[in-house]
């Protein structure tokens, strides 16, 4: 009966727990069949109703669908309307502009992180991650306030004589673009940081130390290994200003039509379903594409500098 | 050496400006935020720079709107809803994913992933349409679950890399122990994973609380979140008002911040 004394004591297992130790002992897919159930109801499915409603043509009669037939009109349609295509364009254009300007404000910050003390990475850390905690609306309304008639722009310039009637910034297509680049830079600073802080800083010093300046350093140390971190960073930078519809809506004055403002008025204003999933598809899709071609660069960036490691 | 003086002369130059750029951004990240505040305090009823006088007025009539107050209280609603709702859906599936030994552990973390991926107007509308044809209208439950399968990545990613961290030996020992897998989870990896879910509990809150591409199609008519009515009072109101709403939403952005920074530290959030 020595056993007894070596043995832990441990109170008998209750149903509960005999059953949670059943799903977990197994090692199986089981503890994620909540989720996966979840996400097939709510994305899986409505995706898949979604394309269905993009690719037919349906009779509404009292918020029921009548007659639902396989039909490709409105996709030709959207494909054939110029004031898509318009769409389409200025959304893109502007999603371009804003990802480089992104990524032209918010390199240099990573640099600074690289190359800074312990008090400066914690105070770039602060800067970056609280505009992300704080709702995209208010950091809009902030522009409203500086880019206004009566905004902290305006009434600078005036104050130093430069200009005498204030400029007309809001609702223009750079009032737009500034709060864009404002409110995504955050989204390309982290990617940056966080490539940078899986590099050691003894590289950097290496390379000072075999006597290249500091701008050499940068142009072909720094940059080839941050490669990876501008192409995740662009890659969120776009999807978010591509498909943002708060900024256009503010800053462009309610008649700045994006895509995003786009669908937004097909579906909820004039109750067009299949006109809406056309766009949301082909929004989906358009976004894909520049992804695609984003990873591809990346990549190909990427295996250059390994080649010339080589 | 007149060479080698020019190309650090430039070098100079260069660099000063690269940084001078980092300050400028650094600058452009705050002072937005800054001015806001400023003017939520302003003593006029018009919005203009810089603020004359100093009165709390503005955040005493924020809680004063019926509508807003309603707002906020639905959006917190939401974000108390998602949070629960991505605990209790990612934290078994981030297990599944590191721990699990069956056929396809990838698979499902890049199908976790997904939603997240897809544009969140597109989500939205695809569950509006969807809703209505088994009749399920707009409602803030509706919301709820659309945010929930939105976001519902960061909380998995977010645990499931501080797993990746833990080590499988601590398992081993409890085992040894003769702790059965629910109590060697419950004593030893749960507590582990505390920080990594409370640093994803803040991020899923706060995508509930402030999440407008999702919720602008699925919120119910009569209980709007609060960024759909902040939505309509920006384009609307011209007083201070917003700027105090702004104020608030900042104070609560820098709790955030701080309970992030105490959960996993701010290096982390990345990860």
């Amino acid at each position: 009966m020595t056993d007894a004394v070596f043995t832990p004591r441990i109170d008998a297992p209750s149903f509960g727990e005999r059953l949670a130790d059943a799903l977990l002992s197994g090692r199986g897919i089981w503890p994620a069949v909540p989720a996966i159930i979840v996400l097939m109801v709510v994305a899986v499915i409505p995706f898949v109703i979604l394309l269905s409603l993009g690719f037919s043509d349906i009779e509404i009669a009292r918020g029921d669908i009548v007659s639902q037939t396989f039909s490709l009109e409105h996709l030709t349609k959207a494909l054939t309307d110029p004031l898509y295509w318009i769409t389409f364009q200025r959304s893109l254009s502007l999603a371009m502009s804003t990802t480089v300007l992104c990524v032209l404000f918010g390199y240099p910050v990573a640099y600074l992180f690289l190359t800074g003390g312990k008090w400066t990475k914690r105070l770039i850390l602060i800067l970056t991650i609280a505009p992300l905690l704080t709702s995209g609306i208010v950091r809009t309304y902030a522009w409203l306030v500086i880019l206004g008639g009566r905004g902290v722009v305006n009434q600078t310039l005036m104050g130093l004589g430069l200009i005498d009637q204030p400029l007309r910034i809001m609702n223009t297509h750079w009032a737009v673009l500034i709060g864009m680049v404002q409110i995504h830079l955050p989204v390309m600073i982290l990617p940056l940081i966080a490539v940078m802080s899986r590099h050691d800083r003894q590289i950097v010093e290496a390379a000072e130390n075999l006597g290249a300046s500091r701008l050499g350093t940068l142009r072909t140390v720094i940059l080839p290994l941050s490669v990876p971190g501008i192409g995740t960073g662009a890659a969120l930078v776009f999807t978010l200003s591509y498909t943002t519809f708060v900024v256009p809506q503010l800053l462009g004055g309610g008649n700045y039509l994006n895509a995003a403002t786009m669908i937004y008025e097909q579906v909820v204003f004039s109750l067009e379903w299949s006109k809406g999933s056309v766009s949301s598809l082909l929004l989906m899709v358009s976004c894909l594409v520049v992804l695609v071609a984003i990873a591809l660069i990346t990549n190909r960036f990427t295996r250059w500098t390994k080649g010339r490691e080589a | 050496m007149r060479g080698l003086r020019r190309q650090s002369l430039a070098d100079t130059i260069a660099i000063g400006l690269i940084l001078a750029i980092a300050v400028f951004s650094l600058v452009l990240l705050v002072a937005p935020s800054i001015i806001v505040v400023m003017i939520s305090f302003d003593t006029r009823a018009f919005v203009s720079f810089p603020p004359e006088g100093f009165t709390l007025r503005w955040y005493w009539e924020v809680f004063q709107q019926g509508e807003l107050v309603e707002a906020m209280l639905n959006s917190l609603q939401v974000g108390v809803t998602v949070t629960v709702l991505c605990i209790l859906l990612g934290v078994p599936t981030a297990l599944a994913c590191v721990r699990g030994k069956f056929r396809g552990t990838t698979a499902l973390s890049v199908f976790v992933l997904l939603p997240h991926m897809v544009p969140g107007i597109v989500l939205g509308v695809a569950v509006l349409f969807a809703g209505a044809l088994i009749g399920v209208s707009p409602s803030i439950w509706l919301q709820s679950i659309s945010i929930t399968v939105f976001i519902l990545a960061v909380m998995v990613r977010t645990v499931q890399s501080r797993l990746m961290r833990l080590d499988a030996a601590l398992d081993e020992a409890a085992a040894n122990l003769r702790a059965t897998p629910f109590q060697s989870l419950r004593t030893v990896t749960f507590p582990l994973l505390m920080p990594a879910i409370l640093a994803g509990a803040v991020f899923t809150f706060v995508e509930g609380f402030d999440n407008l591409s999702v919720a602008i199609f699925t919120h119910g008519f009569r209980d709007r979140p609060l960024p759909v009515e902040l939505l309509s009072l920006v384009q609307f109101t011209s007083s201070p008002l917003v700027a105090a709403v702004s104020g608030v939403q900042i104070v609560l952005a820098i709790v955030a911040l701080v309970l992030v920074s105490m959960s996993i530290g701010l290096d982390n959030v990345n990860e």
